[in-house]
């Protein structure tokens, strides 16, 4: 019965289902330069191309990071298992 | 590096300490420091909200999540008021002692409770948010304004 009410916003969960989840990380890393940058900038005429430079490099870096699991995961990991340990036993 | 002058030295501000703490970004509005206090209040507070309006309510709960509650105290009264609104108000109760699972269906919760990525992703914005206001509490109650007024310096770095 529950399932059947209306979203109510600050209430219920966002109604977001399937893998898209992982785009609300964007705003995320916008959120902590803007933040972090507005206490560390000596300058704050550089401020907005510093929060850009620190949100470009927390969402790269998280990509990078993805991009490296993946990898070890689907590739590194299953070639050790079929070729190399084998050989080593 | 050269100075013009001797680097700044820090001084306790403790009001700018409170302030910031009451309010995320009035510590460095205090300090005179606006566009930093404008920058500290938007980011914080959409933060904190973000988190809320991805997770529900559900994502500020000191009785069930106090591990996560502790960092998002640190936002100050507002994290504290979403809380007792999500106790008092908002939260399932149980039944009476002698009624049965039908209760519910004249008593029915006022949210959804939230779990999976959502919960996650949620809890974690406010989280961060008081993580971030904990910083800038501290960068108010240690201050040292003319270092960041001095011209041709470093920019800052992570």
């Amino acid at each position: 019965m529950l399932f059947t009410l209306a979203y109510r916003p600050f209430l219920d969960p966002l109604p977001l289902t399937g893998p898209a989840w992982w785009l609300l990380l964007i705003p995320l890393a916008v959120g902590i330069a803007v933040v972090y940058k507005a206490v560390r900038v000596y300058d704050m005429r550089h401020y907005t191309r510093n929060v850009f430079m620190l949100s470009a490099q927390i969402i790269f870096g998280m990509v990078g990071a993805v991009v490296g699991i993946h990898v070890l995961v689907e590739w590194i990991i299953p070639f050790y298992d079929t070729f190399l340990w084998p050989r080593m036993m | 590096m050269t100075h013009d002058h001797p680097p700044a030295r820090e001084t306790l501000q403790m009001p700018a300490g409170v302030l910031a703490f009451l309010l995320p970004g009035a510590g460095h509005l205090y300090l005179g420091e606006k566009k930093r206090a404008i920058a500290i209040m938007v980011g914080v507070l959409s933060l904190f909200f973000g988190g809320i309006l991805i997770g529900g309510v559900d994502v500020v709960d000191r009785e069930e999540d106090f591990w996560w509650f502790l960092p998002q105290a640190a936002v100050g009264p507002i994290a504290f008021t979403v809380d007792f609104v999500h106790q008092r108000h908002l939260k399932l109760n149980d039944p009476p002692a002698n009624e049965t699972a039908e209760w519910f269906i004249d008593n029915p919760p006022r949210r959804i409770k939230s779990l999976g990525h959502l919960n996650e992703i949620g809890s974690l914005y406010a989280t961060i948010a008081g993580m971030l206001n904990a910083i800038c509490i501290i960068d108010a109650l240690w201050h040292a304004p003319p270092r960041r007024r001095r011209t041709g310096v470093v920019q800052g770095r992570l």
